[in-house]
């Protein structure tokens, strides 16, 4: 290449701009920097870690994982293996997403427009009913665990998919956050919605929902986690295996006489990559909805 | 026919009235100004017309029909709104659109009447951004161009043009108040003044006077409006009748020395406290009124054109309106005189004395 003062000053400014990385002007500012990233590195490291040891996990075999080993092994294809042949995927897979995906459409539906309304409507009852709710969420699930059993064994829905969803889709916290994220709903705009004919649902529906939409994102990464996650009231409520979800069926294999453990984090692999997706396919949104960007 | 009618209108919050019983005509096609200090119930008032606030005494009439009760998007008005309210998520030409889709109009009709009312604010360019990608300019035209889409009777405005373009605003002075009758709320009286054939100042939740722009400068029916319109504020100088015959009363000017002018208006008692109402541009050479007062210049301002004196006596504060004047450069002290037919009397409850 031929040196031309064009492609000399373009190399100048390349190497300041470099020279401006490497020193800044303020010393103390490069330690402040510098420990910043050990922090974040720390913290980085111990929440990626469990995760890289369970993907590790499914190529060892059992025997290996309990010695401790954390190099990749060559058992992946005989866990992948054994987890389906004692475990009818495909229908456990369904019985999760059938409920993962109703369940969180219906408390995004529902929470979103009591969060709405709660919002929206004035009324002079309103806060009182408001903080009754919040007080609601003190309550331990634990709690009304029995009681609710017995409501769905007298409505004959025990061992459904509707006795899953049907008591998580009236979400307090879901509610409340919908609440919050509405106060930043700009009033004028359900006010032109109005003067152009909208009734009022048709507000709801064309003019909040999409403008929330980054809330409705954040809403339903958090919510479909839960549902898909959900343990203790699937497992007390579905009694079938053809009924099972996956994190039943998973942590029912660690209790096994011998667990096979490189089986089962190729089961737990595969039962947390439906919530990874969900998040990757969100993420921006997600974002955004937590800091509570209406664009 | 697009008149409007208010009969003995109020709105209550809970216990608090801010709509204390205003009773309005408006004709067709006027373009109707309110005015007022904030918090007045501009802003309530308007949403009572649009349907947005529920009215919670009297009547409103649109047109010759009893309107209290029919839901906004039927009442044949069109809103343009503070913050402007466009769709966030929608392009321009389906914001502009959304009423008619809602309101079950063809699809090509609709395309039709966006494009017309698009040519008229030069928006054609800008029909598929977003209105996030628009300047604030822009943005009002759209908001006002979804107003003109719907082919409203009456338009109403809050406080809409404050950043608006001369040009616009002259454009749509003629462009759309030739077609239908016009509500503008602001807090500005030069614009009320500039754009309204009547204005109704607001106070409190109640009108203060309804008049022609002119007619409110010449003749406040009280102290409010007399302080309210005009520019620079109206000076007021408090006084006593001292005599009064028939046709005329003495004053005496309580922070000038005892000054005394004779204002030919036949109200009034003697030994009443009142105020004297004087526009900062009616003060007169010394001499050329009825009596000269002193004041001490505290700043002036030189526009070139115009010059502001502010100065005081006996802790009053007066506002003085040269024209061309660079006598004041260096100054301490200002004399100047009263003519008192420019003068207003005001009784101690603001209210005129004539
Ligand atoms: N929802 C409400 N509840 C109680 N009081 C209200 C409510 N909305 C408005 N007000 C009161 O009504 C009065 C009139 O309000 P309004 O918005 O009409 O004023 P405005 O004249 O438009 O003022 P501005 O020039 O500041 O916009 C104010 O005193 C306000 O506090
Ligand atoms: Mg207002």
């Amino acid at each position: 290449m031929s040196v031309t003062p064009a492609t000399m000053a373009q190399a100048a400014r390349r190497t300041d701009a470099r020279a401006a990385i490497r020193a800044p002007a303020d010393p103390f500012a490069m330690v402040r920097r510098g420990l910043v990233y050990l922090l974040l590195s720390i913290a980085a490291f111990v929440s990626v870690f469990p995760f890289l040891w369970m993907v590790i996990g499914t190529t060892n075999s059992s025997a290996d994982i309990i010695r401790g080993k954390a190099s990749l092994g060559g058992e992946f294809f005989n866990n992948a293996v054994t987890f389906f042949t004692q475990v009818d995927a495909l229908r456990v897979f369904w019985n999760s997403a059938f409920i993962a995906v109703v369940a969180t459409a219906l408390t995004l539906l529902i929470s979103s427009l009591a969060g709405y309304g709660f919002e929206m409507f004035r009324s002079r009852v309103r806060e009182r009913v408001f903080a009754l709710l919040l007080l609601l969420l003190s309550i331990p699930f634990a709690a009304l665990m029995v009681p609710l059993f017995v409501m769905f064994s007298q409505a004959r829905l025990v061992n459904t998919y509707t006795a899953v969803i049907l008591p998580t889709v009236a979400s307090i916290f879901i509610i409340f956050y919908f609440r919050q994220a509405t106060k930043a709903f700009p009033t004028e705009l359900r006010d032109a919605a109005k003067i152009d004919g909208l009734k009022e649902w048709q507000i709801f529906l064309f003019v909040y929902m999409p403008v929330m939409r980054s809330t409705y994102a954040a809403a339903t990464i958090i919510v479909f986690m839960a549902n898909w996650n959900n343990y203790l009231w699937p497992l007390i409520v579905l009694q079938t295996a053809e009924n099972k979800t996956i994190t039943l069926i998973v942590s029912a294999l660690t209790s096994a006489y011998t667990p096979d453990y490189g089986m089962i984090l190729f089961g737990t692999v595969l039962a947390t990559l439906p919530t990874l997706i969900i998040f990757f396919l969100l993420q921006r949104r997600f974002v955004e909805g937590m800091l509570g960007a209406v664009k | 026919m697009s008149s409007l009618k208010l009969t003995a209108v109020h709105k209550s919050y809970g216990s608090v009235e801010v709509i204390k019983g205003v009773d309005l005509e408006i004709k067709s096609k006027e373009f109707v100004v309110f005015v007022g200090p904030s918090g007045c119930g501009k802003s309530t008032l308007l949403r009572m017309i649009a349907g947005l606030e529920t009215i919670s005494a009297g009547d409103l009439e649109i047109g010759g029909t009893r309107m209290n009760d029919v839901d906004p998007s039927k009442r044949g008005i069109a809103m343009v709104f503070q913050s402007y309210a466009l769709y966030p998520h929608m392009t321009v030409r389906d914001n502009m659109g959304f009423a008619l889709r809602f309101a079950g109009v063809a699809k090509d009709q609709i395309a039709i009447q966006v494009q017309q009312a698009a040519r008229i604010l030069a928006l054609e360019p800008l029909l598929d951004r977003l209105p996030k990608e628009l300047s604030g300019g822009q943005r009002q035209r759209v908001a006002i161009g979804r107003a003109i889409v719907r082919n409203p009777q009456v338009f109403l405005f809050d406080e809409p043009l404050s950043n608006l373009d001369a040009e616009l605003r002259v454009h749509m002075r003629i462009e759309i108040a030739r077609k239908a009758t016009m509500i503008y709320v602001t807090h500005d009286q030069v614009e009320a003044m500039t754009l309204a054939d009547t204005i109704v100042v607001l106070r409190d939740g109640i009108i203060e006077q309804v008049g022609r722009p002119l007619d409110l400068y010449d003749d406040p029916a009280n102290q409010f409006v007399a302080g309210f319109i005009g520019s620079p504020k109206m000076n007021f100088l408090a006084a006593t009748i001292v005599e009064k015959t028939t046709s005329s009363v003495t004053l005496e000017l309580t922070n000038h020395g005892r000054a005394r002018l004779a204002l030919p208006v036949s109200g009034g008692a003697v030994g009443e406290a009142v105020t004297l109402g004087v526009r900062a541009e009616h003060f007169g050479e010394p001499g050329a009124g009825e009596v000269d007062i002193a004041l001490d210049i505290d700043v002036a301002e030189h526009l070139g054109s115009t010059s502001y004196v502010y100065a005081n006596r006996g802790g009053e504060a007066l506002t003085i309106e040269r024209e061309e004047s660079r006598n004041e450069i260096g100054m301490q002290t200002i004399t100047v005189s009263i003519d008192p037919v420019r003068a207003y009397l005001f009784d101690a409850r603001g209210q005129r004395i004539r």
